[in-house]
């Protein structure tokens, strides 16, 4: 396929038969080649999907990693979500999980919010506006929808296969489309992986993660599957301790602690510092553990403490500074309840060297100075404490040291305002005199910033300065209350790709990253194509005598791409509008037109159930492209039309010729001259019996009796006919429709011949029996008679030919010289308009003269130039008389008008040998 | 799908480079590659995930014996197949020398290559059946080896089309011929287990495998049932294995292919036990810590537990270790890895290690304990307690013959101070 991207339309078709091999190994390589040709053909899997599904345990390994996402994505594409699915159930997890569990997520207010967040994610194009729709998408589940039964059915085995690929794709079908009460299976396999599979542990927890943050009761009961080895990678690790965060419950915490407190000591003190993060998660998580947690968490931190004295480590300080930001966000959640701890904290100052970690625990001091009881009576000794030690401290330090203190000042009670102002202003003494710009600037920043701790200084106090020290305080307020959004707050940039994809690792979408169809999207398009699918498996239909016109795919093609419906939708839009414009003047011109215009109304009405905005989502890249290419195409259509509803007044004008062949030479026959010609009749006993009129003419001077014509292949015709596929037993090979009793000197006598030719190009013996004796003749067959006019506005002949391109579209050139005996009968006229016209004519009139066609429409080019005929170009319709499947016939001129005219001819016909049959008599008739 | 297949030595050196697609991938990619495993692994490629992105192209890599399996891609394709092709060629080629060195691929390197040019096509898996690649490739043997030194004309490529490209199953040939007429099953059981600090058996469950070494003719059908297959946990099967009899009653159905083949892997949870118990003592006191690791034999399995190692890792900040055992030997290795040697253990002493670890100046107490990692290998017994009950063989013109055989090692047992 990479080799010829021009020929993916027969590349599908051959997809197609392949699908339906009953080799698995066939099967397998046709799945791997319709994700190369064309993964969007999901249309393509509707008839094959249920043995698809019967099929894919026994189709090797590596195929069935995607195959089941091709059939995943078709039954999304064709029945939607599934009602009782995880996707949904989230709703309900979430809200017995209580809100940490959708701060975990991500999502604060709704586990609502969450479902459309996981939407968003996995399917295609899904937008903000249809989150109202969410249970119209989908109306089905497993138990009242046979495919999604099926195809859950199906994968269930495949998660007990050996390659691990294979397991996650078949869990990632269950995840998305079984109901909860089944995604139990699931998570053995999964978790079996990690130990049974090493090399792909690493990608597998990825995805367990994804799944544990949606459904964390799923794994909550395999925690000890998480715990962590020595010998496991770091990122091993860090996945694990998430997991294990996310997963912890009540009733399985205490275990998870026990494992905690044994990986503190382990060497790896990075690993040990992202335990200590999880054990601030889990008690944010379980408000019921907070107490020990704490006290946990004061013991390490004490610990550490006294190690960093004795050894400068720096793995250590990592430690004991993540110990103290996890007692931070847990005492964030309620201050006034831990302020022993944040007591016990601020005594420890004294032992704690590392500057990060003092830096946090004046924070927290300054943050919750006046709350609670205890708290407010050390306030005045600690803020001693803090400027007593400012000069030593390190430069984060002094900036926390200022903060607080200007935070102690503004929450202080009257009775120590005094006392602090006194100790603000040594601070800020002492931060100005600081060899850091940082420092001083903050000095001088808080300083104008809180007046009043100057104001003692100078004891001055007037109305002036009264007014800006409200102001100031209230600028004040605003900055050390934490009231100001925080605009380092990262912005949700985190997306979810689909399980088993490589984006889900990386976490970015790779190029050729494919979200999940849109639910639903084929609904429309698969009931429109359900009569193709009766036509495809039904021999006998094909022969039906359905009026082709009624519909556009009873006589459609099975093969029938979705890039071609997609264009012939667009066609048709442009098309209705272009006939909308012109079905007035040719109503008011022709009254033949009224039963053409309702035939095309009818059209229009099937077409309009093409035409929704459904369609447009599954229109692929090059469909897009070829539509924008015919878009500027626009204005020459409607001049197009404009000409046409002239040349079709000259349509009735155009004399039909026949032409008449010698049948028998009275040279042979005593004087009986037979000539035939075709004829535009329509046999009335069967459609496969083609009409030839007889002329019969008495050359001699005697009387000829007993005039008949049989066939000479009357013995041999059984065989012939169980040859035709299409034949009948009980159609004749020739109907006479009488006998000629006598026939005098001179006499001539017609009569009408229907026979039933058997090839297209090789002639049928007959015999002509005059006077009791029999003389052999040939009826050599026409081709361009095997067909019948088939009556169609240019509008439903576009639709028609677009319909049939590709593999049923066959082209020839050749000259068209008749035009240069006319011309010189008609030197003397001036005008460019008449001589295309009587060029458009006697090529009309020759084709018409030996075919059985129907004259659609004759397009003359607008050109200043009056000598140039490019652009000229005659549309024929008409259909098979044995199938009544149509052949439309183009022929498009170049060249000049003095010289001859470079034709190509084209026939769109589904029947391959009949099209090119009929192309070559073409050519021959306009040569 | 995958452009490009490499595989590079435990140097960084690049040994074989298999270009997959048209869009032939510089090798260039592979410094980049091994700066990054410098980077951000100093230099061991054991430690680097199987997923990396690069500036041009994501890699896939699996790491096994020194040799690092690479693969390339540039789009979106699933990349756990990935890396389960790249597994199935380390396993293939490990089939095919009977090891996996830089140095057996070097010597090999032809036969390498033709293997991987049969392993996929227009870069996704393609033939990746052991059975099927020995038709097409012949294995190396001395007697090849030397015709082609001595002549030059020998071939190990077969001349014909495997007879399993016209197979139903895939994975076995349609004329098996010269079978001895006998099948082998082999438990093999790991045992995972670990001990927390205070010194509870926190974790303690079996992973098996059953390997089958089936030498039968023709096409023939096999049953194997247990005894007791309640108390599996979680299984996988080879493709051979028919699901339904698995599904209704926990039988395995199946036709083999020819040779050996690992027919099903299991887990069994929640065991009880551990055949030895390792109890390590570490009491630290101004700027000493004394270390005491005792080694017992606990619920006697019945049969003889060989092999024993003990293996930890020296805490950090350790300015000296003096380290003695009263049996087997211990050695410390270059990047402070103490490696204790047991063997059996005696019936009439308990094995001990003891000694002193002097801490760095300033450090009065070890605050970063390490873990004991521990080996042994059982023969005979297989501890999850799983017992095949019986194996039936049809289709076959003869009753073959039938060998059965158990062992259990340790796997991921570890015990923490």
């Amino acid at each position: 396929h990479d080799l010829l991207p021009d020929e993916t339309t027969s590349l599908e078709d051959t997809v197609d038969v392949l699908f339906s091999d009953n080799s698995p190994g066939v099967v397998g390589a046709t799945a791997v080649a319709f994700n190369s040709v064309c993964p969007n053909c999901l249309p393509l899997i509707s008839k094959h999907f249920q043995r698809l599904c019967e099929t894919l345990p026994d189709i090797e390994e590596w195929a069935q990693i995607l195959l089941i996402d091709i059939i995943l994505r078709y039954v999304i594409a064709r029945h939607g979500l599934v009602k009782d699915s995880s996707i949904f159930a989230s709703n309900l997890t979430l809200k017995s999980q209580g809100s940490g569990d959708s701060a975990l997520i991500g999502n604060e207010t709704c586990g609502t919010t969450s479902t459309i967040t996981l939407f968003r994610h996995y399917i295609e194009e899904y937008s903000e506006c249809l989150e109202g729709d969410i249970i119209n998408c989908s109306s089905v589940t497993s138990s009242t929808n046979n495919d999604v039964a099926l195809l859950l059915k199906c994968t269930s085995p495949l998660l007990w296969s050996r390659n691990s690929g294979v397991i996650l794709a078949a869990a990632s079908v269950h995840w998305i489309m079984a109901p909860v009460d089944q995604l139990n299976r699931v998570v053995g396999p999964i978790l079996f992986t990690l130990r049974s599979s090493p090399d792909a542990t690493y990608v597998m927890l990825g995805n367990i993660l994804v799944f544990a943050k949606t459904a964390p009761q799923l794994f909550a009961p395999f925690y000890e599957d998480f715990f962590i080895c020595t010998s496991d990678p770091y990122q091993t690790k860090a996945l694990k301790l998430e997991i294990l965060t996310t997963i912890a419950t009540e009733s399985s915490i205490p275990a998870i602690f026990e494992e905690f407190q044994d990986y503190i000591k382990e060497p790896d003190r990075r690993f040990v510092a992202d335990t200590v993060a999880a054990i601030a998660l889990c008690a944010q998580k379980l408000p019921s553990i907070t107490t020990s947690c704490l006290g946990g968490l004061l013991a390490l931190v004490f610990y550490e403490s006294s190690i960093s004295d004795s050894a400068n480590f720096d793995g250590e300080a990592a430690v004991l500074v993540q110990a103290i930001l996890s007692i931070k966000a847990i005492v964030r959640t309620d201050p006034a309840s831990h302020e022993k701890v944040i007591v016990r904290l601020v005594h420890s100052l004294d032992k704690i060297k590392e500057p990060a970690a003092r830096s946090l625990i004046i924070w927290i001091f300054g943050e919750y100075s006046s709350i609670g009881n205890i708290i407010p009576k050390i306030t005045p000794a600690v803020l001693k404490y803090l400027a007593w030690s400012f000069a030593a401290e390190m430069l984060e330090t002094k900036l926390q040291i200022l903060n607080a203190a200007a935070k102690v000042i503004i929450h202080s009670p009257e009775e120590h305002l005094e006392e602090f102002k006194k100790i603000m202003a040594h601070v800020i003494k002492l931060a100005t005199c600081d060899l850091s710009y940082d420092v001083r600037d903050r000095a001088r920043f808080i300083s104008r910033l809180l007046p009043y701790s100057t104001t003692y200084l100078n004891g001055n106090n007037s109305s002036c300065q009264s007014h800006n020290e409200d102001m100031f305080k209230e600028l004040a307020n605003h900055i050390f209350d934490g009231k100001m959004p925080s605009t380092f707050h990262p912005t949700n940039n985190y997306r979810i790709y689909l399980p088993g994809s490589l984006s889900q690792v990386i976490l970015h979408a790779a190029p050729g990253y494919a979200p999940l169809p849109k639910p639903q999207s084929m609904e429309l398009i698969h009931k429109t194509m359900e009569p193709t699918r009766g036509v495809g498996n039904s021999s006998e239909s094909i022969n039906s005598d359905a009026e082709s016109g009624s519909s556009t795919y009873d006589g459609g093609s099975v093969y029938d791409s979705e890039s071609e419906v997609d264009g012939s939708s667009d066609r048709n839009a442009a098309d209705s509008n272009t006939k909308d414009n012109q079905e007035d003047p040719l109503v008011h011109v022709y009254d033949a037109s009224v039963d053409q215009g309702q035939t095309a109304r009818d059209v229009e009405d099937n077409f309009a159930s093409l035409i929704t905005t459904d369609l447009t989502e599954l229109m692929s890249k090059s469909a897009l492209e070829t539509w924008l290419d015919e878009a500027p195409a626009e204005p020459v259509q409607v001049s197009t039309q404009a000409s046409s509803a002239r040349v079709s007044f000259t349509n009735r004008s155009f004399e039909r010729k026949p032409k008449l062949h010698m049948l028998l030479d009275p040279s042979n026959s005593n004087g009986l001259s037979v000539l035939y010609a075709f004829s535009s009749e329509v046999s009335p006993v069967s459609r496969l019996l083609v009409c030839v009129d007889l002329l019969f003419e008495n050359v001699s001077t005697n009387q000829l009796a007993d005039i008949t014509i049989k066939s000479e292949e009357a013995s041999g015709s059984e065989d012939g006919l169980d040859q035709t596929l299409q034949g009948s037993a009980s159609v004749p090979t020739i109907v006479l429709d009488k006998e000629i009793q006598l026939l005098a000197p001179e006499q001539t006598e017609k009569m009408v011949l229907q026979v039933h030719f058997h090839h297209h190009l090789l002639p049928l013996k007959l015999s002509v029996l005059c006077n009791g004796k029999r003389h052999p003749a040939k009826l050599h067959p026409d081709i361009a008679y095997f067909v019948r006019p088939l009556p169609m506005d240019l509008n439903a002949f576009l639709c028609k030919e677009n319909q049939l391109r590709g593999m049923f579209e066959y082209a020839r050139r050749c000259t068209f010289k008749d035009h240069l005996q006319k011309l010189e009968h008609n030197d003397d006229s001036e005008e460019h308009t008449d001589k295309n016209l009587l060029i458009a004519q006697s090529l009309a009139s020759k084709i018409l003269s030996n075919a059985n066609f129907h004259l659609v429409s004759m397009d003359m080019p607008v050109t200043f130039s009056i000598e140039d005929a490019s652009g000229l170009c005659w549309r024929f319709s008409s259909e098979i008389l044995s199938t009544s499947n149509p052949c439309l016939i183009t022929i498009l001129a170049e060249g000049h008008i003095s010289e001859p005219l470079d034709l190509t001819a084209k026939v769109n016909s589904e029947d391959t040998a009949f099209g090119l049959n009929l192309l070559n008599r073409v050519v021959a008739i306009i040569e | 799908m995958l452009q490009c297949v490499f595989l590079l030595s435990d140097s960084g050196e690049v040994m074989v480079e298999k270009q997959m697609t048209a869009h032939r991938v510089d090798r260039g990619i592979c410094g980049w590659f091994w700066d990054y495993v410098l980077a951000h692994a100093a230099g061991d490629a054991s430690k680097v995930l199987q997923v990396v992105v690069s500036p041009t192209h994501y890699l896939f890599q699996v790491y096994r014996n020194g040799v690092t399996f690479l693969a390339c891609t540039q789009v979106e394709m699933p990349p756990l197949l990935a890396i389960e092709f790249l597994s199935r060629v380390a396993d293939v080629l490990t089939d095919y020398l009977g090891d996996l060195n830089e140095d057996i691929i070097k010597d090999n390197f032809v036969l390498v290559y033709q293997i991987l040019d049969e392993m996929m096509d227009n870069g996704f898996p393609l033939t990746t059946e052991p059975n099927i690649l020995k038709e097409m490739i012949a294995p190396p043997n001395i007697v090849s080896k030397m015709l082609n030194v001595v002549t030059g004309k020998s071939s190990n490529l077969g001349n014909k089309l495997p007879d399993a490209a016209a197979s139903f199953v895939p994975w076995r040939t349609t004329v098996v011929k010269d079978a001895s007429n006998e099948v082998y099953v082999n438990i093999v059981e790991e045992l995972d287990a670990c001990v927390n600090r205070e010194g509870a058996l926190v974790k303690c469950e079996a992973y098996g495998k059953i390997q089958v070494n089936s030498s039968l003719p023709g096409v023939p059908e096999l049953t194997l049932s247990f005894s007791n297959p309640t108390i599996i946990n979680d299984v996988r099967f080879h493709p051979c294995v028919r699901f339904r009899p698995w599904e209704s009653n926990q039988i395995l159905s199946f036709v083999p292919p020819d040779g050996q083949f690992e027919l099903m892997s299991y887990r069994v949870k929640k065991l009880k036990t551990t055949p030895i118990y390792v109890k390590p003592q570490l009491t630290s006191d101004s700027g000493n810590c004394r270390v005491n690791v005792m080694v017992g034999i606990k619920n006697d399995p019945g049969k003889t537990i060989d092999s024993i190692t003990v293996q930890f890792r020296l805490p950090p900040l350790i300015a000296s270790a003096d380290l003695t055992a009263n049996y087997g030997t211990v050695d410390i290795l270059a990047d402070q890895t103490c490696f204790w040697t047991i063997g059996q253990i005696p019936k009439d002493k308990a094995p001990s290690l003891s000694g002193n670890l002097r801490l760095e100046e300033g450090l009065t107490h070890l605050h970063t304990f390490p873990t004991f990692e521990v080996k042994f290998k059982i023969m005979g017994v297989a501890l999850s307690g799983l017992q095949i009950d019986k194996l039936e063989v049809k289709n076959t013109p003869n009753a073959p013959y039938k060998g059965f055989r158990a062992q259990t090692q340790a796997g991921r047992y570890e015990v923490r101070s």
